[in-house]
């Protein structure tokens, strides 16, 4: 079981291994890697330079002063050797957290460096997913079993069709709805953000003003992903229900709850939670497109906001972080399904 | 199961009806569209300004007109290649143009053009003007135009605006203020200023002042009259042209750019259709391929194409999507390509379990035994088994495709030769209409993407008694 689980676990590690070596070698083949670093020396040769002519006068001393001084800055960022060469000390850098400084983006205290402003990004998009997935699994797990029960009749179709109709709905898109509906057409919820500017007074006021901004946003990603949800469980029970045990259990006269209690949702939670967590760490890439339309500022914005200002590193930088947590929710999902399932360990 | 056994059981519940009337639907819009558009209509038309002049921004729809108190003034071009008349006296041939308006509109039009292409003069150079003659009786001067004369070194006939036509956007233009201040001052008797005409001449033109220092619009009939001084027989003018640019416009109307929303719209069917089924046949082809080989040869074949499934399955697609379309290049080939690169190992994972079973089954072995090659059992035998399941997979998978593309284009990220719904959403979001309420620019292209995964969707469920066969003993109809 240990030994399937570390496959498992280096498995996700080699994934993330190739995410970063695409990303570096997609940077580098395509020169971006090298306008990027000749962009930031030709930035402090400027400033060099700058302070240099106040005390060197002749304009010959100060150009072959200067022109040294860019060949040493070029060797150092490694920009005089072909761009592969940069490679393993890119890869390392980020793969131990060491994720630089943003070109134009700030956290609200002014720090440059990604690590602050995903430290500050991150509580946001979380707060946004979860309050999300919880509503989502609670109406899921209401109405999955119910419909199941329900198999094959009229209302059953019916609830078949919305959800599909819900798979093919985008968040962002209902979200833009909601914005048009409710916040223009209505005024009731506002278009957007965390907080109203200027923020109340009193932490329970800004807790409060902080869940109405969250509304739509979470209204948006509980209305397509319920319904997919609702499904799956649906199906799940479904499928458990025909098993064997469960008829023998039906034969044995236990009564009906029980037997959906102990015989069919225990063994069906083993799926119904892989669905959950594929969700949420799927929805963590989604929530780029949501946190865009409310205009919320976690991490999906960050990332919306790195791509509308070409800022590489942080495109870089959370790219790299986007796929940590997503293999980091396989994982989980990894032990919980060892935890969950005790038929696992006998095979 | 043959495949017009498929088609029937797809047809036999009215989710697979609703799924292939949809997906007609798509087919004959495509069609429509891949038959009227030019094939660089991206470049040549949709993000062509010049293209675009002569429409209103960001005009709702014509129809909503419908549903309003107002009536709002629809979108007009006039346009003449013949003159209505020629006159001719002692000074030269007059070239008459006429157009009637009869304007019953409770708003002002959103602007006026005025335009002339196609001069060919001989001698001396046409003069032009523009008027308009009010319900009231009253002419407005607006436009006095003299074509440009010969030029040294030139010889007759001379040919004017035959590249780009000679156009005067009337709102805002200086000389036509100039004219119609005079006429406000002259005709009725208000001395307005230059500035307050300049905005919105329109007002003075379709107006009455209403004692309050404004303008009402005046309803009635309007009579627009061009007339050209030429002097030789030969001398021609090839169109002249009058817009009313209209509050409301067309089917879906416009955008901030005057962009005709309905036409980009149009074009997005055969994108859409062409995403999804381009990325789910190659998605649905190399999981299928790789599926069998991996689940019948197996050993290290097997082991190799697993661990490579493991790796791409679980990269989380939009940050990559996201991230290559950013650092390689806005093309919808790569989108495309990116897509199948990452899509097709959860179709080989299920395929090969799939295989495993047919593999083993009594039918393979005999057809071993009588001395089939691996290669015909796997393609002719193991795969006309999980043929339905395929089939159906490469149906799911097309909503898939055309929803990731709509995201990425939302972001800005799309390729802007070949627009498409989530570009006209994008453009419509990051020019805040969600935040002014122009509803009918950012609903429809969202609708659209809705539709057409829905159309994939209920195939798919349409599909399902195919694939499992104990669900058709239920009935599905």
């Amino acid at each position: 079981m240990v030994l399937k689980l570390l496959g498992r676990g280096l498995t996700l590690f080699g994934v993330l291994i190739v995410v970063l070596l695409m990303v570096v070698v997609s940077l580098g083949a395509t020169g971006f890697s090298d306008r990027m670093l000749q962009s930031t020396v030709s930035e402090e040769i400027r400033a060099y330079r700058t302070t240099l002519s106040q005390t060197i006068r002749d304009p010959e001393v100060l150009e072959a002063t200067v022109a040294q001084r860019r060949a040493e800055l070029e060797a150092f960022y490694h920009l005089d050797q072909p761009w592969f060469t940069r490679l393993p000390d890119t890869i390392q850098r980020v793969v131990t957290f060491d994720l630089g400084e943003a070109r134009t983006l700030r956290t609200t205290d002014g720090s440059p460096r990604v690590a602050d402003l995903l430290a500050e990004r991150l509580g946001n998009t979380i707060l946004l997913i979860t309050t999300a997935s919880v509503i989502t699994s609670i109406l899921g797990l209401l109405i999955g079993p119910r419909l199941a029960a329900r198999a094959g009749t009229r209302l059953d179709r019916a609830a078949c069709l919305a959800l599909a109709v819900s798979y093919a709905l985008p968040a962002w898109w209902v979200g833009i709805f909601f914005v048009l509906f409710f916040a223009f057409e209505w005024g009731i919820f506002p278009y957007g953000g965390l907080l109203s500017a200027p923020p109340p007074d009193g932490a329970l006021a800004r807790l409060g003003d902080m869940a109405w901004h969250a509304a739509l946003p979470v209204a948006a990603l509980v209305v397509v992903s319920f319904g997919s949800w609702a499904y799956a469980v649906r199906t799940m029970v479904l499928n458990t229900a025909q098993e064997p045990f469960v008829t023998v259990g039906k034969a044995k006269g236990l009564p009906q709850n029980l037997i959906e209690r102990r015989y069919i949702l225990r063994a069906a939670a083993p799926p119904i939670v892989t669905s959950l967590i594929l969700g949420l760490a799927g929805s963590l890439g989604g929530a780029i497109l949501t946190e865009t339309v409310f205009n919320w500022p976690g991490m999906g914005r960050l990332y919306y906001d790195a791509i509308i200002a070409a800022d590489e590193t942080v495109i870089v930088a959370l790219t790299f972080v986007f796929t940590l947590i997503y293999l980091a929710a396989r994982f989980v999902l990894e032990v919980l399904y060892l935890w969950l399932d005790p038929r696992i360990r006998y095979t | 199961m043959k495949p017009k056994d498929i088609i029937r059981t797809l047809l036999s519940s009215w989710v697979g009806r609703v799924g292939a009337a949809f997906l007609a639907l798509m087919l004959l819009v495509s069609v429509f569209v891949l038959m009227t558009y030019p094939l660089d209509f991206g470049k040549k038309v949709w993000n062509n300004p010049v293209f675009w002049a002569d429409y209103p921004q960001s005009a709702p729809p014509a129809w909503t007109n419908t549903f309003s108190s107002d009536a709002r003034v629809s979108h007009t071009t006039f346009t003449a290649d013949e003159p209505f008349d020629v006159v001719a006296d002692s000074t030269g041939r007059y070239l008459i143009y006429r157009f009637d308006l009869g304007y019953d509109y409770d708003e002002f039009p959103a602007f006026t053009s005025f335009s002339l292409s196609g001069v060919t003069f001989s001698d001396r150079p046409p003069i032009l003007s523009l008027s308009i003659l009010r319900p009231d009786g009253k002419e407005v001067l607006l436009l006095r135009h003299i074509v440009p004369g010969a030029a040294a070194g030139e010889t007759a006939p001379y040919t004017r605006y035959s590249e780009t036509p000679f156009r005067v956007y009337l709102t805002g233009d200086q000389a036509v203020a100039y004219n119609v201040r005079d006429f406000a001052a002259g005709e009725l008797g208000l001395s307005l200023s230059l500035a307050e005409v300049q905005a919105k001449p329109e007002a003075v033109v379709f107006g009455q002042p209403d004692g309050a220092g404004g303008f009402t619009p005046m309803p009635g009939e309007y009579r627009i009259n061009v007339t050209a001084l030429t002097y030789a027989d030969a001398d021609s003018i090839a169109e002249v042209k009058y817009v009313l640019g209209g509050t409301v416009y067309g089917l879906m109307g416009t955008d901030s750019l005057g962009r005709d929303l309905a036409r980009g719209l149009l074009f997005g069917f055969p994108v859409a259709l062409l995403i999804g089924v381009v990325t789910s046949v190659f998605i649905t082809v190399i999981g299928t391929a790789t599926g069998i080989i991996s689940g019948y040869v197996g050993g290290k074949t097997d082991t190799f194409i697993q661990r490579l499934c493991d790796v791409l399955a679980n990269v989380p697609l939009l940050p990559i999507l996201i991230f290559l379309a950013f650092i390689i290049g806005q093309k919808l080939w790569l989108v495309i390509l990116i897509m199948v690169v990452f899509g097709w190992p959860g179709l080989t994972i299920i395929t090969r379990s799939m295989v495993m079973q047919h593999a083993a089954s009594q039918l393979v072995e005999a057809t071993r035994a009588l001395g089939a090659s691996p290669s015909r059992i796997m393609f002719r035998h193991v795969l006309f088994q999980i043929g339905p399941f395929v089939l159906s997979q490469m149906i799911f998978s097309t909503p898939g495709a055309i929803l990731a593309e709509a995201g990425l284009s939302f972001l800005g990220l799309g390729d802007p030769s070949i627009p498409t719904w989530g570009q006209i959403l994008e453009s419509g979001f990051s020019t805040g209409a969600v935040y002014v309420g122009y509803w009918w620019w950012v609903l429809p292209p969202g609708l659209l993407v809705v539709f057409a995964a829905m159309t994939f969707v209920l195939l798919a469920l349409g599909f399902e008694p195919v694939v499992n066969p104990k669900l058709r003993q239920h009935g599905t109809a």
